[in-house]
């Protein structure tokens, strides 16, 4: 984990849930991108970030570039229920992403956040020696608007708390952030405000995590993205 | 030289028909009725459990079965072929379950079920099965009950009936089957279908039934879930039934 | 047809297990409530992990590996976006051990008229994974009558690697891809690791290099540069090189690809 570094916390609201990640893409000490993507969307309702060695990250998430700068704001509205290829290709994962269009296909009917957790669990665990170097977090709403969040070791161990998760090199820090900033029922604006205090003052105390941040706000109406610009350096 | 394409089962007949799978209908419409019926709260499926000699231990007949904990099956037709179709669909229950920590829905198990029974009249070296199967469960859309052929063929019923006393059955059915009927009015139904077509008295050890249902439960941290089931009747729940008819 | 790599079936041994994961006791009771965060990925066991599982137990081909990598270091890759075309530079120098075996080498290739590799590594790998994408890009365009893009060439490189990674004997090279689309111009260029990290970036460094490299493009490097711009941006970084970095590298093979293709030039 410490090869690439990275921070990434999803934290619970009052009818919403909140993701975030920072952005750096580096080896050890030397930071050679600044907008690597660490979060994706597995439905409207479901994102997942996996924070670990870059190229693990890539392999289960992202065999695509990401494009290079998200918009600064951007507002879904939920699109009309289609099961047919729900993922945005653009946006979603190699792996992950193949495995919940056919859930999708085979289903017909639209994976929950819990079911999609115990499958990357699953996953994970399928290569339990030398396996995957990488710890996912989940963040999403379920089919009756509840919170659900967790997030999971290298092997898939699944922990669901009711206030917040963190993972990464950061985690410590981010643990001291939400422990002191996170409460009960925030409303989608505060949840966002408070994710993102957590994420940024969290970053800025560990070397190999920063560059900015990306925060997904997920609601019943839509999911709120906003980039972050923290101390950039 | 009429028979010229009965032999192997992958080849069709000039006038488009696989015999094979016809023959294997005339087995499942050899084999004991069962019925099912859908009720506004679930789903009742139940067979004649016959007997050829009463020296034979009754309990030791199981044909209503329990495939996970919200779907279970019943067949008409071939004992043994009901078994490795059994054994098969439990198994794909618990390998989707250790995946998604989720029981299956009706309908995924319906497919695997009848993508195994296709197959079974496209391989070299086999025969289809020779029965049609009635699978009853409860899932996330609620009460379900489906109808899988021989040929892999498989049909979502309000009620339907398989088996020796199919036609007799079915007719029954049609004339006492009600959308808004529950449960419970559901299982008495499906007694008296089955009751059309049966040889002498019947008794609690002369037939099986299986229910699929909702099940309300409070957990430990006093939150309340309902989850699909499916179970069978004991012997003293299908004599209540029998009794209250 | 591209290759494809043989399944492995893994059969670890306890033993392989434990060599693997030396915190395994924590990783065996990870169903306590917080996750278990042994699975340290420091450079240490990022290269052990390289190799595959059950090469595990021969512990001389992870330092092999190890100072191979080492080595690797010392060689110069550099690129740099402009306006409408990717600047390359590369060593020339063969080197083994302590001795240059010899000058003038080409440490790129063209995979096709608009986009060009760059590698470092363990010497045999370097060439051998270079020329199997090379022709597998060519074959490409011969079987489907138009050329991958550069993105597209990244994406089939990265997933290449990464399925070598996970074999018994993965290929060790560091990579840039640069290219232009031929039809608007628009230079990309991407970063890849033996690791198979993949990340596209307006200039880029592998080896020793990027540490004296990266601040001064940071510094210098701004949005539509020209190819002269470009040329002082790149001698300033070599002039950094010269006078700071231990490696004597006298010689560096720069190449501009743009819309016309790919060619060598003199700076």
């Amino acid at each position: 984990m410490e090869y690439n570094g990275g921070a990434i916390i999803a934290m619970k609201g009052k009818g919403c849930v909140a993701i975030a990640a920072d952005r750096r893409f580096g080896i050890q000490a030397l930071t050679l991108g600044t907008d690597f993507q660490k979060v994706f969307s597995a439905t409207d309702k479901i994102y997942f970030g996996l924070a670990g060695l870059a190229t693990d990250v890539q392999t289960l998430l992202s065999n695509r570039i990401p494009s290079p700068t998200p918009p600064f704001e951007f507002t879904s509205s939920r699109p009309i229920q289609s099961f047919f290829l729900k993922t945005k290709a653009d946006i979603c994962s190699e792996k992950f992403r193949m495995k919940v269009d056919m859930y999708h296909l085979r289903e017909e009917r639209e994976i929950s956040p819990k079911t999609f957790a115990h499958m990357v669990s699953s996953t994970l665990y399928e290569k339990r020696f030398g396996g995957y170097f990488v710890f996912p977090t989940v963040a999403g709403l379920d089919a009756n608007n509840e919170p659900y969040i967790c997030n999971m070791d290298g092997i898939g161990c699944i922990t669901t708390p009711n206030d917040f998760v963190v993972s990464g090199t950061a985690e410590n820090q981010l643990y001291g952030m939400c422990e002191s900033l996170w409460e009960p029922n925030l409303e989608p604006e505060d949840l966002f405000e408070t994710i993102s205090q957590a994420l940024l003052n969290g970053v800025d105390r560990d070397a190999i995590s920063g560059w900015g941040g990306i925060v997904h706000v997920i609601t019943p109406e839509g999911v709120i993205t906003r980039t972050l610009k923290g101390r950039m350096d | 030289m009429g028979d010229r394409y009965s032999f192997s089962l992958t080849t069709f007949s000039p006038s488009g028909k696989l015999v094979q799978i016809e023959y294997a209908l005339a087995a499942v419409n050899k084999g004991v009725t069962s019925v099912g019926l859908k009720g506004t709260n679930g789903i009742v499926i139940a067979t004649e459990r016959k007997s050829h000699s009463p020296l034979l231990e009754d309990n030791s007949i199981e044909k209503v079965s329990v495939i996970c904990r919200n779907i279970g099956v019943v067949y008409s037709g071939m004992g043994p072929d009901a078994r490795i179709l059994l054994d098969k669909a439990r198994k794909s229950a618990q390998e989707y379950k250790r995946i998604y920590l989720e029981e299956p829905s009706v309908m995924i198990m319906v497919k695997e079920i009848a993508s195994i029974m296709q197959e079974f009249t496209q391989s070299g070296g086999v025969r289809p099965f020779g029965v049609s199967l009635l699978i009853a469960g409860f899932d996330d859309l609620g009460p379900s009950l489906y109808q899988v052929d021989p040929s892999g063929s498989y049909f979502a019923w309000k009620a339907s009936a398989i088996g020796k006393n199919m036609i007799n059955a079915k007719t029954f059915l049609e004339k006492r089957y009600s959308e808004t009927m529950e449960l419970e009015d559901a299982v008495h139904t499906a007694i008296l279908t089955l009751k059309e077509g049966y040889e002498g008295t019947m008794a609690e050890s002369g037939i099986e039934i299986g229910i699929a249902y909702l099940e309300h439960t409070t957990t430990k941290e006093g939150d309340k879930i309902q989850q699909g089931r499916f179970k069978k009747l004991s012997e003293p729940e299908i004599k209540d039934y029998l009794a209250n008819l | 047809m591209p290759a494809t790599a043989p399944a492995t079936t893994t059969t670890t041994s306890p033993a392989a297990v434990k060599s693997m994961f030396p915190q395994a006791k924590s990783l065996s009771m990870a169903s306590s409530a917080k996750p278990a965060l042994s699975l340290q990925a420091d450079t240490k066991s990022v290269a052990t992990r390289s190799i595959a599982p059950e090469s595990i137990k021969s512990t001389t081909s992870t330092s092999t590996q190890q100072s191979l990598t080492a080595r690797a270091l010392f060689e110069v890759l550099l690129g740099i976006t402009g306006k409408d075309f990717v600047l390359t530079a590369s060593d020339d120098t063969c080197a083994r051990g302590i001795v240059v075996q010899k000058r003038g080498e080409d440490k790129s290739r063209a995979l096709n008229k608009n986009n060009l590799m760059l590698f470092t590594g363990e010497a045999g790998d370097t060439t051998q994974f270079a020329e199997y994408i090379q022709c597998n890009t060519q074959l490409y365009r011969i079987r489907n009558g138009m050329d991958l893009s550069t993105r597209a060439v990244s994406s089939y490189v990265r997933k290449e690697l990464a399925t070598s990674l996970r074999s018994r004997h993965p290929y060790t090279v560091n990579l840039l891809i640069g290219g232009v689309d031929p039809k608007t111009g628009t230079p990309e260029l991407y970063w890849l690791d033996y690791l198979s990290s993949c990340v596209k970036l307006n200039y880029a460094a592998h080896g020793y290099a990027s540490y004296f490299c990266m601040s001064t493009m940071d510094r210098y490097w701004k949005p539509e540069l020209s190819v002269e711009e470009a040329i002082s941006l790149l001698k300033k970084c070599l002039a950094e090189l010269k006078v700071r970095f231990i490696g004597n590298l006298p010689n560096f093979v720069v190449k501009i690809t743009d819309k016309d293709g790919i060619r060598e030039i003199e700076i």
